[in-house]
């Protein structure tokens, strides 16, 4: 599960992008997504997914009769992304924006929940830190922000040998496409300083993978 | 440079190739007031370094945006700076608190990834393009943020050419020097790595002096490689140590080195466009004349000074389509969409393809145009 990192390399094809991320999973990304969109979505809620990609949590949202807005800076994983039939019974639209862009988008109190994978840990300490602030306040009272990243393991053992698997992939991501994930660390103490309550994490694929989340008070 | 900067600035320089990011945030240059200039950058740490250094003396702002820790040119040109990172970076150290004007002044090497109108919509501020190369910098502040012509285009000095050739040997060097020590000993190790280090610092140095695209690249890369080879056979020689072995690893070294020059030599300079970019596709520039309305922002963002603005009809003209790197810069800054590529089979890519695509890598545009 360490190999997230060889999202970069099939970001320079969205086309396979979701097979390839299934496949770097071991088939099991799909369980991280319908995670998020259980704790997310329910019919008719407002959702934004930040960092959509190619839209897979926004649409596993719309599957459960939500109204998602899918953002993300990346023009052609949103192409691939509209090219994707959209569920009976929710809709999804996907625009071309960044994560501080949402107060364009969306009046204060507007949405019932805020969603995004794999997309804080491409962002500066700060950009993730303004995001969070922005989306408080453009939740409803009791709106849920549920945050899925990369991390490390939590025990000292199991975050070495994460990093010992990871290296040659991170060697191997560098040469192809100059660039790399990076494990996304302090997620939950900084939502609770940008004001969220209830705020909690849960692992998933052997520890590798974080779902934080939170309630606008 | 500050002594202690020393490490670092070997270390961004010899690994260029990877990103190193620096935070990002607005950082006071000097001791600037709310009606100082602000300058926008990306967090490469080496270009971080290099303005903070350039602009000592100064008085301005540093907007640094998460370019993801790429050169301004090679993160705008893959899609890692746009406005949208700029706008995120405004808005995240609330610039518009900070100062009292509505300006900011881009990085003219970004504009093919950044475009400034969407910027003034999201944030109320205008924008300007700054000069090509940061070291003009202080004279553009000098005449209040006037560039001047040939501060737009791409120069590409012998010390820099150097540090272009370190980005191929240094990586280079840090997985064959051990190899060749581990089965050859250290003479071989230290013949066949000086041998490459003088190939490749000659055939930088020697840049200017032939086309790195030309139908003669190969001919000439293996020429360079005869004569690094011969470099480490030299060296070996004199040592005593010129048994067979040694002799054919330093000539293979040197074979393999010349082999990875001709991926994509012509991608490490600002004068030629990269194969990377372009395949074995090559585009023209192209003007639509009927939409040209003459604004000139294409004109301000070439680097390679393949555009000029006709006064008198209040048209660009494209003057040298040869010089053409083939960014996109021009296309994507045109409010009219006036100018696309064109490739040789007639068909041709226009703006939104552009700036969906920005440069062409592994060919993407290909598909797209068809």
């Amino acid at each position: 599960m360490s190999s997230f990192v060889w999202m970069k390399v099939l970001e320079s094809t969205p086309e396979r992008y979701d097979r390839g991320i299934s496949m770097l999973s071991g088939g099991r990304i799909g369980e991280v997504y319908q995670r998020i969109a259980e704790i997310a979505a329910v019919p008719a809620r407002r959702v934004l997914d930040i960092g959509c990609g190619t839209g897979a949590v926004t649409l596993a949202c719309a599957t459960r009769g939500a109204v998602v807005t899918g953002i993300d800076i990346n023009a052609e994983m949103l192409d691939v992304a509209r090219a994707k039939p959209v569920p009976e019974g929710g809709s999804a639209v996907f625009l071309q924006r960044a994560a501080a862009e949402i107060e364009d988008l969306f009046g204060e109190a507007s949405l019932g929940a805020v969603v995004s994978c794999l997309a804080f840990s491409e962002m500066s300490v700060e950009e993730q830190d303004y995001a969070l602030e922005t989306a408080l306040t453009r939740l409803v009272p009791g709106g849920v922000i549920v945050i899925a990243d990369e991390a490390e393991p939590a025990t000292g053992f199991r975050r070495l040998l994460h990093r010992l698997r990871r290296l040659p992939v991170v060697v191997a991501t560098y040469l192809v496409t100059q660039t790399s994930t990076r494990p996304l660390a302090g997620l939950t103490g900084r939502m609770r300083a940008a004001g969220f309550a209830e705020v909690t994490q849960e692992r998933m694929l052997s520890g590798a993978f974080l779902i934080a989340r939170g309630r606008r008070p | 440079m500050k002594l202690l900067d020393f490490p670092a600035y070997l270390r961004d320089t010899a690994f260029r190739l990877l990103p190193h990011r620096a935070r990002t945030g607005l950082f006071p240059i000097g001791d600037p007031g709310p009606g100082a200039p602000v300058l926008v950058t990306g967090n490469f740490t080496l270009t971080v370094r290099r303005l903070r250094d350039v602009l000592a003396g100064q008085a301005a702002w540093l907007l640094v945006v998460n370019s993801k820790g790429f050169n301004v040119w090679c993160a705008a040109g893959g899609g890692h700076l746009t406005h949208h990172d700029i706008i995120s970076a405004m808005r995240v150290a609330h610039l518009a608190d900070k100062v009292s004007h509505r300006e900011v002044i881009l990085p003219q090497l970004a504009a093919t990834g950044v475009e400034r109108r969407a910027i003034t919509t999201a944030t109320g501020f205008e924008t300007r393009w700054g000069p090509a190369r940061l070291e003009d910098l202080p004279a553009f502040l000098g005449r209040g943020s006037r560039v001047f012509n040939a501060e737009r285009f791409m120069r590409f000095p012998g010390w820099e050419r150097q540090e272009m050739a370190a980005i191929w040997y240094a990586p280079a060097l840090i997985l064959l020097t051990p190899i060749l020590w581990f089965a050859l000993g250290p003479a071989a190790a230290l013949a066949g790595s000086a041998g490459l280090v003088v190939m490749v610092a000659t055939l930088f140095a020697m840049l200017p002096r032939f086309n790195p695209l030309g139908r003669w690249r190969l001919p000439i890369l293996l020429g360079f490689g005869l004569f690094g080879a011969l470099a480490g056979w030299g060296l070996l020689a004199a040592s005593g140590g010129a048994t067979l072995w040694p002799l054919i690893a330093i000539g293979t070294t040197n074979l393999i080195g010349t082999g990875l020059l001709f991926m994509d030599l012509s991608g490490t300079t600002p004068w030629y466009p990269s194969v990377v970019n372009t395949g074995a596709n090559p585009a023209t520039i192209t003007l639509n004349e009927a939409r040209c309305n003459g604004s000139g922002d294409c004109v301000m963002v070439c680097p390679r000074q393949v555009l000029k603005m006709n006064g008198r009809r209040r048209k660009v003209e494209i003057r040298e389509p040869a010089q053409c790197i083939q960014c996109g810069a021009c296309i994507v800054q045109c409010p009219r969409d006036a100018l696309l590529f064109r490739y040789a089979d007639g068909s041709t890519v226009e703006a939104p393809t552009i700036r969906n695509t920005r440069l062409n890598l592994l060919g993407k545009r290909r598909t797209l145009h068809r």
